[in-house]
């Protein structure tokens, strides 16, 4: 069979859709709980300046923040030069940056009130009661919606292949041009993204029957 | 680096136009997914174990992987044994298939939402299941549902973005070749960006008020 030959440089694509997702999950939950909790805090400044980001880019596609990190990023910083990796991890990232601060602010502001309450009248300052008494709480409410927004974060990641980063969909598409088979080969590339993805989703129903 | 907008005025019509593709498609493969939906979810929610399976299997196939691979099987894939479809019907056709797996999951959620008190007093009353579900279920069930639904329409939209990959001529797909002719880079993914957001928040407002004021029984 001669997709056995095929496979190795798919499964690197999907060892690279991986690590871009990873990256980007990981870069993307620093800027969303900051933005996050921002946007729940009592500072208006800090609210407005989360809202506009986090609104702006939850109402552009994924492919056209893509893209202009990709055509623009070198305009606005000619002196650098940027790797398709690094753009790829950078679109994602604001991307998910965006999805994630509301996922932060609305698991912030479903921890019951008589919480913060509470630990004000104990004197806490207000970044003591984020630090020790919503946040542990705001965490585990994340977790499912989380879950669910990587899984979507996998999914949007197919569209770094259109500029140029090759991963697991871009492979499929190498790999066509040399076998000319396209229906097997996007099946095998759609049971990989299934493989990385279906996991994700069991574990966030695991989770959730764990909670109720 | 500097921002000239001035080149780019003459091409606002050609990017609205290519706008209006993108709703389009995007208002007929929603209608269409949604109408799929329902009979998805209802095979999934049917006694027998056969459709149960069938559908489950579809919403999860679906859900867990990406709309451009899914477009690529469609344009490609089919392609390649004999069954063409040119790009319109293949987006038109793959975001069909893909908002009905999430379409369908958002009427299980909102339905079974609907109190089980409600069902019962139904029951109760001598109603048969279907006039208990049309008078009785129907409404609360639409409210649940109607916020996840502009949602997923919203979603929908944006990622019709993805069929500029398999050459429709929709916004995207125009803002690149825009690109290339005018070197306006900058001037025209944020004009772009930006139609992409001001058409998201419209629909987003038309769906609060509709919240509002339509469902206030």
């Amino acid at each position: 069979m001669d997709f056995v030959q095929f496979l190795p440089p798919l499964l690197r694509g999907a060892g690279l859709t991986l690590v871009i997702v990873v990256a980007a999950g990981v870069l993307g939950s620093l800027i969303g709980i900051v933005l996050g909790t921002a946007k729940a805090s009592p500072s208006w400044i800090a609210r407005a300046i989360s809202s506009i980001y986090v609104n702006f880019l939850r109402g552009v596609p994924i492919l056209i923040i893509l893209l202009f990190a990709y055509f623009a990023l070198p305009l606005i910083l000619p002196s650098l030069t940027f790797s398709r990796g690094f753009t790829a991890v950078m679109g994602l990232s604001v991307y998910a940056g965006a999805y994630i601060a509301e996922i932060v602010r609305g698991s912030i502001q479903a921890v019951p009130k008589g919480q913060s309450e509470a630990a004000e009248a104990l004197g806490m300052h207000y970044f003591m009661r984020l630090r020790y008494v919503i946040s542990p709480q705001a965490m585990k409410i994340a977790v499912p919606p989380g879950i669910g927004f990587l899984i979507a974060l996998v999914k949007a990641s197919s569209l770094v292949s259109v500029i140029g980063f090759v991963d697991l969909t871009r492979a499929g598409r190498i790999v066509t041009t040399i076998n000319q088979q396209p229906l097997l080969t996007f099946l095998i590339v759609g049971a990989l993204y299934f493989a990385i993805s279906y996991p994700i989703s069991l574990l966030g129903r695991w989770y959730e029957r764990k909670l109720a | 680096m500097s921002l000239y907008f001035g080149d780019i005025v003459p091409y606002l019509p050609v990017m609205l136009k290519a706008l209006w593709v993108s709703i389009y498609v995007t208002l007929i493969s929603f209608a269409a997914g949604s109408v799929l939906g329902i009979f998805i979810y209802l095979a999934k929610s049917s006694r027998f174990k056969v459709l149960q399976l069938i559908s489950n299997g579809y919403i999860e196939v679906i859900r867990n992987t990406p709309l451009l691979v899914q477009l690529y099987l469609i344009y490609f894939g089919l392609g390649s044994i004999g069954i063409n479809f040119n790009p319109l019907w293949s987006v038109l056709i793959g975001m069909t298939l893909n908002n009905s797996a999430y379409t369908a999951e958002i009427f299980r959620a909102g339905i079974s939402a609907v109190p089980k008190g409600l069902r019962e007093a139904g029951t109760a009353l001598g109603m048969p299941f279907h006039q208990t579900f049309r008078y009785v279920m129907l409404k609360p069930g639409i409210r649940n549902v109607l916020p996840a639904l502009t949602n997923q329409f919203i979603v929908l939209f944006l990622f019709s973005s993805v069929g500029s990959v398999i050459s429709l001529d929709e916004l995207t797909s125009i803002l690149q070749n825009l690109n290339s002719q005018t070197l306006r880079t900058l001037e025209i993914f944020s004009v772009g960006a930006v139609l992409y957001y001001l058409t998201s928040a419209v629909i987003a407002f038309g769906s609060r008020m509709t919240e509002k004021f339509a469902f206030r029984w």
